[in-house]
């Protein structure tokens, strides 16, 4: 009987199958063949749901084949992969179906459908991989699909420099990825496991098997690296400088950049590689710490940014860095920790999706991007205002809502791993962050949609094939949490059940000192609550913020408004006019060290090259070439002459052997 | 399999090119010499068929006596390490004949220089007799500096006369080398010998062959291949030698010519390292991760799209150094070690595409200067693909079959040289993404410069020639196993003498 599960390689392969004929048939089809990337994305989408009733909640589907000298390819789902397949199909889907409204008339329209095709693999091939190395090829891929399409109007100046800042970006991230790959290998080489037939170094069954055995500082490095590669995937700081500019391409590119594909790819790869970090001696420190500062720090430049992608942009930018954080209380509430991430990360696609998909509905109404410019926008686009509203008040943390349930339970073991490893900072930094998001979030609302019209904009209502996807986004960002948190996380908290991972004996190679609460450490009940009694105040505190942020933002900014923002904050202040720059970090990374440093290294390389390495031979060979001089006199260009003379050079060479072996060489 | 077939392989495209030579028209000379390197090709396919890749043993072996009395013998044979490159020669010189096709200047002599350019490296990488391999050694020499010296540019005398007495001096530097082996070792019968294998083998004999003299011998071979890479610092008559060099040309040098230095390493150099004294570990070490680092930022800094991919070469040539001197004292599988020998035939490949790409981009807009060009994808929506894919590929991009010749150099030589190969991933990796970038964003995106509106589309030829190449750089990056396969029972084959050494406690 065949199953969904011997169809899973066709969950990347007919996105790839339509990437193919979208780029050879789309020029002549209706919508630039957009329908073949469409249904095959939903059909990735029935066959992840097929696999689902087939292998869930007990079992593990891996096939794997070797590819060549040690390594091999394959396929591993497990709930952990199991919940990005769903996500990822089912939000592409949604976002292919709208850009077949969005992308309609622009003449590389069968371009956009490949490369948006040929990204949705890549993610769906980083999911299902079954190791490390073919994970990195579809990160890698993923990352190219990204620069070809951040770069989709290729005439336009900044959409190619923002193509490349982001691929040079990420580069830097991959670099330490790959760094960590091979380390890693070199270590479980070292270890002269013995493999049984169908296993090979580098999967990940594999890997969490040889955990303990491995050097804690070996295993530090490696987790810092594989970091490393999700800080510039995930635009954590400080390489996050790339995600806001990526916004040049079509805003659907945005959407799946910061909502499905790409971004989530960091924050995934760090689940996959969970024990990994929790292993390693301050693994999962950095991991939190980097988190929680990106939350924040991300969240103070969304407060001023008055490009309405630009403020999503920071929004996603801060939302990753809770879902980092929410994986790196790991430390203190085990593998449950990873659910929450997770969990964070499947909400946030939804809402940000819908989010993007939104402000492009806007946008593409409006025919601009500054929110100064807009104003009163809801009175047009009813249905774009009312979706829009669900994705705010999501991202806003809103009670009941979906993204409330995904931070609340971050808020909370960001909590737990306080008040038992007396690391506050990420706590706190959670909390400021989440009233900011509220803020920024309403902040932009209210100025895009309430008010009156501040220019002459076009005023129409977007087409229903645009529409469609952001009704069915609004009811998941409202509605999923509240039915699928506690089986969420009992399944995600859970993976690594499945191969068997002993946390216990890896937080002794990790150091984790502190002692785990009932139901922690992969056991993976519902943690976190049963061990740190909260008082009522942090209970509270999360529903205070949000709500507290929104109303703020009313009071600021909508029709009702009661305080103006500029008897607060001049035009001059210094603190809005560093978050305007960004703190100068693009002037830093991108001007000061990739351009004058980076680029001045090779510039006096190159001297150095010219000056003294084919000076120092010019010297050398001045005689030879005065010689050569004599030589061209008598070479004058003629083939034959070249010929008798390698004849005639070989004879001698011949001659002067004959004599050596006669003087007895 | 027809007998001889590796002397066929040669003689085809010999006497080809004499053929070619006295044909009139450009029309008979380019469809003699396309037939004439196809049959080489056919020949190379079926060889890659019947290839026995779990044997130890030179395949398709052919042995002669040339001139009894001096021991010189015409042998040729192949096996892992040969033939894989054999492959890369004869695909490249058809792939390099269909790319010049519309070559009007001296067609004749075009073709057919590049057809004996064929029967050069073909000889290297097959023949097993000292005496033989350097006559083909050499002869590659006229056609290359005959390419450069008429078909050139502006300098093309110059950078003619500096390939040419640069990689001669190191020739000769080589050639004195293997008389100093021929000259010492003598066989059991009293006879002297120039059989490869044979001289290899016997200067891990330290009664024949004590360390101060293998030093000696082993620092001049040493030299003629690390010119012939180029590897820092003997790199500089590449970037001239590219510059002036026709498209064609360059095609030839970059994916073959250099090829040879590689193939020296691994087949001469390799075998006797372990002999020899232990600071040229050290010294090789260094030259190949100068060469990754400093090629990659000399190629950022290059103005000229051609000269920038002439360092890019460099760069990646240094892979291969790195590969073949780390895999000393490495565990099988020897992943560095082939992967060195796959990124010998994954750069031939992928340097023909970045070549013909600055070459079609000289024919069609008249300049190379990277500042003056924009937008080019505009006109040459086709070549911009191309272009676009072959740069992807250089830098390194999964999929393709660069990525996993440097994935298995770095992976395997991080096993024993693992400082070495940080550097190389942490001062090389990065920017190596950055100039490739960088030169496809300022040629091909943005607003397509007034000047260029008129531009056309590469021609179809050019195209073809491209794009199969593409599709071959996507084969072996996703199926690596069609090569590695080859290659791995040669890499065992080659390490074994080291291992015995390594039992033993000398290295």
């Amino acid at each position: 009987m065949t199953t969904y599960s011997d169809y899973a390689y066709l969950i990347v392969g007919l996105p790839v199958l339509a990437f193919v004929l979208t780029i050879f048939l789309g020029w002549h089809l209706p919508k630039g063949g957009g329908f073949f990337t469409v249904l095959a994305t939903f059909a990735g989408f029935i066959i992840s749901a097929g696999i689902f009733t087939e292998i869930f909640p007990g079992e593990v589907l891996h096939q794997s084949m070797h590819w060549f000298a040690t390594l091999n390819v394959g396929i591993l789902i497990d709930p952990l992969a199991l919940a990005m397949l769903l996500m990822v199909t089912f939000v592409c889907t949604l976002i292919h179906t709208y850009a077949l409204g969005y992308m309609d008339g622009d003449p590389g329209m069968a371009r956009y459908f490949a490369e948006a095709g040929l990204f949705t693999a890549a993610m769906l091939g980083l999911v299902f991989s079954d190791n490390i190395l073919q994970l990195f090829i579809f990160w890698e891929l993923v990352g190219l699909c990204s620069y070809l399409l951040i770069g989709f109007w290729y005439r336009k100046p900044s959409a190619a420099s923002a193509a490349k800042k982001a691929f040079l970006t990420t580069r830097v991230g991959d670099v330490m990825f790959l760094a960590a790959i091979v380390i890693l290998y070199n270590s479980m080489a070292s270890l002269n496991l013995n493999l049984a037939p169908g296993e090979y170094l580098l999967q990940f069954p594999v890997i969490y098997k040889s955990l303990a055995l491995i050097d804690p500082g070996q295993l530090t490095i490696i987790a810092l690296l594989f970091l490393g590669g999700a800080v510039g995937k995930s635009g954590q700081f400080p390489l996050d400088v790339w995600l806001p500019d990526a916004m040049e391409g079509p805003t659907t590119v945005s959407a799946m950049i910061h909502a499905a594909t790409m971004v989530t790819a960091g924050v995934y790869l760090v689940a996959r590689m969970f024990p990994l970090f929790y292993a390693a001696p301050y693994g999962l420190l950095a991991v939190v710490y980097v988190g929680g500062f990106t939350a924040f720090y991300a969240a103070t430049m969304g407060l001023t940014a008055f490009d309405i992608k630009r403020v999503l942009a920071f929004s996603t930018v801060s939302q990753l860095g809770y879902m980092m954080m929410a994986i790196g209380t790991g430390a203190v509430v085990g593998a449950f920790a990873v659910g929450v991430g997770m969990f964070h990360l499947i909400a946030h696609s939804f809402f940000k999706a819908l989010l993007f998909l939104c402000a492009g509905s806007v946008i593409h109404g409006v025919g601009t991007n500054d929110m100064r410019e807009m104003g009163g926008v809801g009175k047009y686009m009813k249905w774009t205002m009312l979706t829009m509203l669900a994705g705010g008040l999501a991202l806003a943390g809103f009670p009941l809502t979906t993204g409330f349930f995904s931070k609340d339970e971050i808020l909370v073991v960001a909590y737990e791993y306080g008040s038992i490893s007396h690391q506050w900072l990420p706590y706190i930094f959670g909390i400021v962050a989440a009233l900011m998001t509220a803020f920024y979030t309403f902040r932009m609302w209210f100025v895009a949609f309430d008010g009156e019209p501040r220019s002459d904009y076009h005023k129409h209502e977007s087409p229903w094939v645009m529409l469609v996807p952001l009704m069915i986004l609004a009811v998941f960002a409202l509605a999923f949490g509240a039915f699928s948190q506690s089986g969420f996380y009992d399944a995600v908290g859970n993976n690594f059940e499945h191969y068997g991972v002993d946390f216990e004996e890896l937080a002794v190679v990790g150091g984790h000192a502190v002692a785990h609460g009932e139901g922690h450490g992969g056991e993976a009940e519902h943690g976190g609550e049963e061990a740190v009694e909260e008082p009522f105040i942090i209970k509270i505190l999360p529903i205070v913020v949000g709500v507290g942020g929104i109303l703020l933002a009313l009071l600021f900014y909508s029709r009702w408004k009661k305080l103006d923002v500029r008897k607060y904050v001049g035009e001059r202040d210094p603190i809005r006019g560093l978050l305007l720059k960004r703190y100068y970090q693009h002037e830093i990374l991108t001007a000061w060290f990739a351009e004058t440093v980076v680029y001045g290294l090779s510039l006096i390389s190159n001297m150095i090259d010219i000056k003294i390495v084919d000076g120092v031979l010019n010297k050398i060979s001045e005689v030879t070439l005065a010689f050569a001089g004599n030589l061209r006199k008598v070479q004058t260009g003629i083939i034959e002459n070249y010929i008798t003379a390698l004849v005639f050079g070989v004879v001698v060479l011949v001659i002067l052997i004959k004599i050596g072996m006669e003087v007895g060489l | 399999m027809i007998s001889n077939a590796i002397s066929w392989m040669i003689a085809v495209p010999l006497i080809g090119a004499i053929l070619v030579f006295m044909t009139r028209t450009r029309a008979q000379a380019r469809m003699v010499a396309l037939v004439a390197s196809l049959v080489p090709l056919v020949l190379s396919l079926q060889m890659f068929m019947e290839f026995d890749k779990t044997s130890k043993m030179m395949q398709f072996v052919e042995s002669y006596d040339w001139v009894p009395s001096i021991g010189v013998k015409y042998t040729l044979g192949v096996d892992g390490i040969g033939f894989p490159l054999v492959l890369l020669s004869t695909i490249v010189s058809v792939l390099v004949i269909i790319y010049s096709w519309g070559e009007d200047k001296r067609p004749n002599q075009f073709f057919g220089l590049l057809l004996l350019n064929e029967v050069g490296v073909l000889g290297v990488f097959t023949a097993l007799d000292f005496f033989l391999f350097y006559i083909f050694w050499e002869i590659v020499l006229i056609p290359m500096f005959f390419l450069i010296g008429i078909w050139g540019g502006p300098r093309k005398d110059y950078a003619a006369i500096k390939f040419f007495i640069y990689t001669h001096v190191a020739s000769l530097v080589m050639l004195l080398a293997i008389f100093a082996l021929y000259f010492t070792y003598t066989m059991p019968d009293g006879s002297r010998t120039f059989d490869m294998l044979t001289l290899i083998q016997a200067t891990s004999n330290t009664a024949i062959f004590p360390t101060s003299l293998l030093n000696i011998i082993f620092a001049g071979l040493l030299f003629g291949f690390l010119v012939k890479m180029p590897a820092v610092p003997f790199h500089t008559w590449l970037p001239d030698a590219h510059v002036e060099a026709p498209t064609a040309g360059s095609v030839v040098l970059a994916a073959l010519l250099l090829k040879m230095g590689g193939y020296g390493l691994f087949r001469v150099i390799l075998p006797i390292l372990p002999s020899v004294d232990k600071v040229f570990v050290t010294v090789i070490a260094v030259i190949a991760v100068l060469s990754i680092v400093y090629g990659a930022f000399l190629a950022l800094a290059q103005k000229d799209l051609k000269k920038l991919v002439a360092y890019s070469s460099v760069s990646h040539m240094g892979f291969v150094t790195l590969g073949s001197v780390a895999v000393l004292g490495a565990a099988a599988p020897f992943l560095s070690l082939q992967g060195a020998m796959f990124q010998q035939f994954s750069h031939g490949l992928i340097t023909c595409v970045l070549f013909m790409s600055a070459g079609t981009i000289q024919h069609s807009v008249g300049t190379r200067i990277i500042a003056d060009l924009g937008g080019l994808a505009d006109r040459m929506p086709r070549f911009a693909f191309l272009m676009m894919a072959g740069f992807l590929a250089s830098l390194g991009l999964p999929g393709m079959s660069g990525f996993v010749a440097e994935f298995m150099v770095l992976t395997g030589s991080y096993a024993t040289m693992p400082t070495a190969t940080m550097i190389v991933i942490f001062g090389g990796v990065a920017v190596t993404a950055g100039y490739h970038l960088w030169a496809t964003q300022k040629v091909l995106f943005g607003p397509i410069l007034k000047k260029y509106l008129n531009v056309h589309d590469a021609h179809s030829y050019e195209l073809l020639s491209m794009s199969l190449i593409i599709i071959l750089v996507l084969l072996f990056g996703l199926q690596p196993a069609l090569i590695t396969d080859i290659m791995g029972v040669a890499a065992e084959q080659l390490m074994e003498p080291v291992m015995t050494l390594a039992q033993m406690g000398v290295i």
